[in-house]
Parts: C-alpha cells; structure tokens; sequence
C-alpha cells in the first residue's frame, strides 16, 4: 500500500490554495495572449462609448447625458460580463477539462472557487474600464472617493451574486451555446427593461411595475447616486436584499448541480 | 494486495442503454491490462468508473485497494488518467497546463516548474513548451495530456484509447511511452480498438462487447484459443501420398483443396502490401475455410483420381511435429511447391471471440462469393479502411503472427 503511494505528491493546503492555483489558470491567457485582454477592455470601452457620445449627440447635451447614462451602462455591461462564469465553466465541462480536475486528489470545490474568484477579479478590470472610459467621454464624479469605491463594491457585490445564477445555468447547459441563449434570456429584461436607462416617468404601467421591482432599476439608481451625488433612499438596501437573495437561491442550486456533476 | 485494480459486475445503465453488463476485471501490480473492444462496447464507461468519474449502477470495483465509490479522494491520490479526448487547457501553454497541475498537488512553484521541464523534455514537447496547447497537433495534444496525467507520477494508470487517431509515427512514439512507464513499474490499463496494440503492450488482454467480457487471457492465449496454427502444404505430385503421410504423423484428415481454393496459399504467401488489405484477407481467407470445413463433402477425394494442384491443410497442436512431417515428405521423395504454418490472425481471433457464431457464418453462398463475407456479421470491428494500421515497431520481442512461410 505504502509504496503504491510513495511517489505521489500529496495535496496541501485546501480548496483555497487549490482555488487560486485555478484562478491563476484562468487569468493567465489574458498575459499569454494580449489580444484577449485587449478583447476583454474593448468590449465596456466601446458600450461605454458608443451609449454616451451616440445619446449625448441625440440630445445636444453631453454633460447631462453622460452623468444619467454613465451609471446606468455602466451597470449593464457588468451584469453582461456575469455571462463569462457560465461560459466558462460549460467549456470545461465540454472539453474535459472538468473531468482532468475531476480525477485529481483536490478539494471538490476547487474549480468552482477558482472559477468565481477569476471572475471577480475580470469583472473588476471591466467595472474600472468602464469608469475611466466614463470619465473620458465627459463623465464626472460628483461624490468623495469613499462613495465612489462604494458604487463600484456595490457593483461587484451584485455581479457576484448573479454570477452563481450564471455558474448554475453553465452546469445546466448541455453545451456552450445554449449557455449563451439562456444567458441572453435572463439578461435582456433585467437590463433593459430597468431605469438604467430610460427614467421611470414616461413608460406604460406594467413596465413601469418591472421597472420597480428590477433589482437592475435599484443597483443603477444606488450607483448613479453614489457617483453623482442626491437622496440615496432605499435603493442601497434593495439592491442589497436582491444580491442575498439571488445567492440564497442560486449558491445552493449551483453547488447542487455542480455537486451532481463532480460526483 | 496483489491485485492494483479489481471489479467485480460493474454494472452501468444510460437510460434503457446498458453500458456495462456485468463486467469483472483484475489487474496485478506491475501489469499491463488491454481492455479491447470495438466502439461503443464499454470501455470508456469501465474506465470512467474505475477513475471515480461516474459511479457504477452495480458491481464494485477497488483501485489500489479503495472502494471507488466509498474512497474516491483515496483512488485519486494513486491515479493518473488520460481520457479518450485530450483534456488539457487550450488557452495554456504546455509548461502552464503541466505546473497548473504540480500545484494543485501541492508542488512548490519551482518543483513544479522543474516536473513540467522534465515531463516536456520526456514526452519530446520541450521546443512547443511556451506555446498555447491550442496550437498542438493531435500527437502532441496527445502527448501533452497523457505528460499531465504523470505529473504526480502515479502507480496506476488508465489510458483510454491513447493512440486513436494518431498517424502511425505518432503511435509508435506513444507505445514507447507506455513501455517505459511500464518499465517503471506502474500498473496500467488502457483501452484500445487495435489488436495489435493490445498484443504490442499487454500482458494480458480482457475482450468486452456489448458491455460484457467476451474473453480474457494473454494476447498467445486468445491467438490459440481461437484455433490452431494450421500447416498448409502444396506438394509437386503426389498430392494423396502426402495426404497420408500428414494423416499418420498429425493424426487428424488433412483438408483438400485444390483450384480456386488452392490458389489461395500462392496468392497468401505472396509478400503482404503494407496496410489493412493484409486483414481484409485474412478475413475473407478465414471465412473461405470455415466454409470449406462446414461443407467438405464438396472437397475432392480420392474418387477424383490423380489432382495436379492441390493444398493439404491440417491443424498443428504441437509444433514439435512439424519437423517430422517434412521429414517424412522428404523420405518418401515428396518435394513442396510451397509450405506454410500460420497462425490465426489476431484479427482473426478477435472475431471468434467478440461475435458469437452468427448465422451469416453458416450460410455459404454469402461466403462463397468471397467479398468480405464477414462484413456482414453486424459487429463493428476494427475497419482495415477507415483506421491508419498500426506499424509494428523494427523491434518486436513477440513472434511474428505467421512462421515458416516460405516460397519455393
Ligand atoms: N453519457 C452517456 N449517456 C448515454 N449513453 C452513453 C453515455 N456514455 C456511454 N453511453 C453508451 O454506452 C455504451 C458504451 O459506451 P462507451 O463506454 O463510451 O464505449 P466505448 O468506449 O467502448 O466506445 C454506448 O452504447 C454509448 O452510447
Ligand atoms: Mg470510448
């Protein structure tokens, strides 16, 4: 018995250590190939651009239109960078990279943390981008550095907890493609049918009750006014509520199905 | 414990598909183990069970002497695994792919850099080493994967299919690899569609279909128990002299046969084309005499009178008499057009012992027309046309599968 294990390196430290080596591998293709990160920053630098200079030109008013839009894009391309979660993970499920990890002496929930943790990390490379482009494009921060550090937390706390709705979906999916379509189903109502664009005022009644009970309509409003400054009012804690809500719901079924799959 | 990887009834179902009927299997420590079976018998699904991937409906199966479903983490710590389909990260390049690994094993960063160096120069990737594994042909992809698995130089290893796919060179470069970890004392089995890798690498041979083990033994096991070598003559003259003679020293009626079916020793002996047509023939041959046994009432006798061209052919069970069959031809001034002792092709036995006798095979005038008869068994077996052959090696310590073939 002894000598059947003799050579084999036996696994320290746990799912954390484990976790950040698999981070490590999922943000490195980022180094390796430039072209990805620069992928990575196009995407909220070109939304980012394309909402506030095309509507800022709409209207005349850039100023006034970059201060409502900004927060509001901001918002969506976050919640569309969530997507990667899934997607990843219904790649490695795919390409046998899951059964590789599978068959090794780590912690069960190694990929799993590896995965999120990688994400975070992405999500706020692509949260900061999107300010900056902001700032660029005639966005300015009306608030202190505590509340704009605040907005951006709030932000991520958010995407985090929707990233395991994305996880679960990505466990669900049968391959990357149908990933994507379910993603898309999800998304599109939460990020278009908010306040993140349009104000509330002049849109009819049942879109106007959505737009209300869309935890989109609260993250965007909570970080329009931890950027630009007014009456905080509810939005923060709403928005908060939704975030552990969405975790209640979706942490266990992802560590369900994930449990399923890595049996 | 003797045994590195046990199972006994392993039973898995895919919905109303049966996977693995009842499966056993038993690999000694230091063994080398060749599940062989054509698509879709089960041997990926065996192997996926004895590397803790799926749980078994049924049977159980220890690994290094751990329940794979009760102790999976344990099983883990002794196995390496290559699956049927390369499983390394794309978008990370060989030495990423291999030191990812080295540290979730808990490998210090330098350790694991210096494996991931060793590991690239052994499997021949040292130059493709900084390169994304996206970039990676099938052979290397291959080698890549199957260097992953020995990162933590595992005792037990399975390969599933290691060399489907890969062109010839490719496959040789992979049998050298399997050999020298052998030759390191691991345990491994690995599953393949060839025969000839089976016999190449294998101690011993376990044959599923349809999920369940058709036969067990090692490679010359399987040859011989699907039939005896055979001793084909053609003697100059004197066909019924000869007839006698073989009669008296083997003990057993020579089979006669003589034009058409004669021909086929000249056209056997001719010096083989590489590649599967080599099979194909041996096939078809062996359908031809199987017909030839089941009907040999329509073979020639004595009534014919004096035959010009014939072939005398009877089962060897001991080699030792060969010699003294030609001995007593050369006594008796009999000299041979040709002679020949062959063996049943491993292609051969592997269809004796996957298809049960299928009533095509008893029905002659399918057969009789001599175009690949077999093929229409039913059972998928490893298509000389549409799989690269596998070389053999320049150095082989295993007897060629005929002997004493010769021309006159
Ligand atoms: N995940 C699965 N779902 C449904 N059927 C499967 C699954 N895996 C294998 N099978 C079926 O089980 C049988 C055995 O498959 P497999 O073990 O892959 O055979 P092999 O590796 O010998 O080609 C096949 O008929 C296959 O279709
Ligand atoms: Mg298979």
């Amino acid at each position: 018995m002894t000598s059947l294990a003799s050579h084999r390196v036996r696994p320290r430290g746990g799912a954390l250590t484990q976790g950040l080596t698999l981070a490590w591998r999922s943000l490195v293709p980022l180094r390796n190939e430039p072209g990805r990160l620069v992928q990575l920053l196009l995407q909220p630098i070109f939304m980012i651009l394309l909402f506030v200079c095309l509507f800022g030109a709409m209207t005349g008013d850039q100023t006034g239109t970059a201060q409502f839009l900004l927060p509001g894009v901001l918002v969506q391309v976050a919640l569309v960078a969530t997507n990667t979660t899934g997607m990843n993970l219904a790649e490695d499920i795919g390409n046998g990279v899951f059964d590789r990890f599978r068959s090794l002496p780590i912690a069960r929930s190694a990929p799993l943390i590896g995965r999120i943790l990688a994400d975070t990390l992405t999500m706020l490379l692509t949260v900061t981008t999107s300010l900056l482009t902001g700032l660029v494009a005639g966005f300015r921060v009306r608030t202190s550095l505590a509340e704009t550090l605040a907005g951006l937390a709030l932000v991520l706390l958010f995407t985090f907890a929707l990233s395991w709705a994305s996880a679960w979906i990505g466990l669900k999916a049968r391959s990357v493609a149908s990933m994507q379509g379910m993603a898309t189903a999800v998304l599109l109502p939460l990020t278009f049918g908010s306040t993140a664009f349009i104000p509330a005022a002049n849109v009819p009644g049942w879109l106007r009750w959505w737009m209300d009970v869309n935890p989109v309509s609260h993250l965007a409003a909570s970080l329009r006014v931890l950027l630009t400054g007014g009456p905080l009012g509810a939005h923060l804690w709403i928005t908060l509520a939704w975030a552990v809500a969405i975790v209640a719901v979706f942490f266990p079924l992802a560590v369900h199905s994930y449990t399923r799959r890595i049996r | 414990m003797t045994y590195a990887i046990e199972a006994e009834g392993l039973i898995k179902r895919y919905g109303d598909k049966t996977a693995l009927d009842g499966v056993n299997l038993a690999v000694r420590r230091g063994e080398v183990l060749a599940v062989l079976g054509p698509n879709g018998a089960g041997k990926t699904t065996a192997v996926r069970i004895l590397a803790t991937l799926v749980s078994p409906d049924g049977g159980s199966a220890r690994v290094g002497g751990h329940d794979v479903v009760a102790r999976p983490h344990q099983v883990r710590e002794l196995i390496g695994l290559t699956g049927q389909y390369a499983s390394v990260d794309e978008n990370l390049t060989g030495t990423q792919n291999l030191m990812m690994i080295g540290r979730l094993l808990g490998m210090s960063r330098a350790d694991a850099r210096a494996r991931a160096v060793g590991l690239l120069d052994r499997f021949g990737l040292t130059e493709a080493g900084d390169r994304a594994a996206r970039t990676y042909s099938g052979g290397m992809r291959r080698r890549l994967d199957l260097a992953v698995s020995m990162v933590a130089d595992p005792r037990i290893v399975f390969m599933d299919e290691p060399t489907t796919g890969l062109d010839p060179r490719a496959r040789t470069e992979l049998w050298d690899i399997v050999r020298e970890q052998v030759a390191g004392g691991s345990t491994v089995l690995l599953t393949t569609q060839y025969l000839e890798e089976a016999d190449q690498l294998a101690d011993r041979i376990v044959v599923i279909d349809h999920g369940r083990v058709a036969a067990d033994g090692t490679p010359d096991q399987l040859k011989s128990r699907a039939g005896h070598r055979r001793l084909e003559i053609r003697p100059e003259r004197d066909l019924w002299t000869a007839h006698d003679i073989l009669a008296q020293v083997i003990g057993v009626t020579p089979h006669v046969s003589c034009g058409q079916a004669a021909h086929r020793l000249s056209k056997d002996a001719a010096p083989r084309p590489p590649g599967g047509t080599a099979t194909a023939e041996a096939r078809a041959e062996d359908a031809t005499e199987r017909m030839a046994d089941a009907s040999s009432g329509a073979m020639p006798d004595r009534s014919y009178g004096p035959v010009e061209d014939g072939v005398l052919s009877v089962p060897i069970v001991d080699p030792a008499m060969v010699p003294e069959v030609f001995r007593r031809l050369a006594d008796a001034g009999i000299t041979l057009a040709e002679h020949a002792l062959r063996r049943p092709s491993l292609d051969e036995a592997f269809l004796a012992l996957v298809s049960a006798p299928s009533p095509d095979l008893s029905t002659p005038p399918q057969l009789s027309t001599g175009t690949g008869g077999m093929a229409s068994a039913g059972r998928q077996a490893p298509s000389p046309s549409s799989e690269p052959p596998a070389p053999r090696p320049a150095v082989s310590s295993r007897q060629p599968q005929s002997s004493g073939r010769s021309m006159a």
